[in-house]
């Protein structure tokens, strides 16, 4: 699992590349901890090239979503398809956390 | 920190005589069944996504009653799904709840109390001793169900559970029920494990109602 940290103005971008499950959901959670910029500002995990999450990868984004949007930060998840939209689709994900299909959308309502 | 069969349990007891609240016997079974799987995912030790349920790592988790279903799974050659365990564990919820009563008692929040109905029958009892527990699961329970907080894994599990028990319509009223019903079932499917819980009892639940509409042939 990589995990590439990027910026669009005042807003973070974490893009996720692998898959996040019980083996890289520790590593997922320390590299996006470290990816919280100090003094926060929104930040948007973009899952475009993740192949695959599984239960433990979801409570890995979840944790990751709470201590972010403790502090009244904007979190987001984007670019997710296939099987791993499934997933978040049978957890109802959209829910609890925003979703947007492109990162574009995700950025431009994380600038809001 | 409890495990969350001990939780469950805890939830599943009246407050003051230490009677067990009515709850159908199939939910509670595959409450326990589910605490314990949910249990080990949380401790790293098996994963599951929509097809299967899988080990991680088999090392002990120093938990007697959580090494002797791992070892169960691990000992299984072929994949199975989530639904598939919980009531494969199903079958040893009196056990996983048993330990649970133990441990409650060991740890000073339960006691253990023997009565006697009509000299005869006798019946445990289990009345609160520390209800600080108690507590804090209720009230981590009720803050998150009344606000739009992100809820951690811990609570999604234990609100998934107490909605399988049907523990929510005990302690709310009806029209409490029904403003965070959906808000309930929202955390409840946030967990796989925890949401195919619930799945399971309804299967079980929608069995139980075709048998009793056909009747006795």
């Amino acid at each position: 699992m990589e995990l590439r940290v990027s910026k669009h103005n005042a807003v973070t971008i974490a893009e996720v590349d692998g898959r996040i499950d019980g083996m890289t959901a520790k590593e997922f959670e320390e590299k996006m901890a470290e990816a919280i910029p100090e003094g926060g500002g929104p930040m948007v995990c973009d899952l475009s090239h993740v192949s695959y999450v599984s239960s433990a990868g979801l409570r890995a984004i979840l944790v990751i979503a709470k201590r972010f949007s403790k502090d009244g930060n904007f979190f987001s998840v984007c670019g997710h398809s296939g099987p791993v939209a499934e997933v978040l689709r049978i957890s109802g994900f959209e829910k609890i956390i925003p979703m947007h299909e492109s990162r574009a959308d995700a950025v431009e309502k994380a600038e809001g | 920190m409890l495990t969350l069969a001990e939780e469950i349990v805890l939830l599943t007891l009246d407050d003051e005589g230490g009677k067990f609240l009515y709850v159908p016997e199939h939910s509670m079974r595959y409450a326990l069944s589910g605490a314990v799987l949910m249990e080990l995912a949380f401790r790293g030790k098996i994963d599951a996504d929509p097809d299967s349920l899988f080990i991680l790592d088999t090392t002990s988790t120093n938990d007697g009653m959580l090494d002797s279903i791992l070892k169960q799974i691990a000992k299984e050659e072929e994949r199975h799904d989530c639904s598939y365990w919980i009531q494969y564990f199903g079958r040893e919820a009196y056990r996983i709840q048993q330990v649970a009563l133990q441990r409650l008692c060991d740890a000073g929040i339960l006691r253990a109390e023997d009565k006697s109905f009509l000299w005869v029958f006798k019946s445990r009892r289990y009345p609160i001793r520390n209800d600080l527990a108690e507590k804090e699961v209720k009230q981590r329970i009720m803050a998150l169900l009344f606000s739009d907080d992100i809820p951690d894994p811990r609570d999604i599990a234990i609100i998934g559970l107490a909605e399988s028990c049907r523990l929510f319509e005990r302690m709310f009223s009806r029209s409490e029920y029904e403003r965070v019903r959906g808000r309930i079932e929202e955390i409840g499917r946030l967990e796989l494990i925890g949401q195919t819980i619930s799945k399971v009892v309804r299967e079980i639940e929608f069995q139980l109602g075709q048998a009793t509409a056909i009747g006795p042939m």
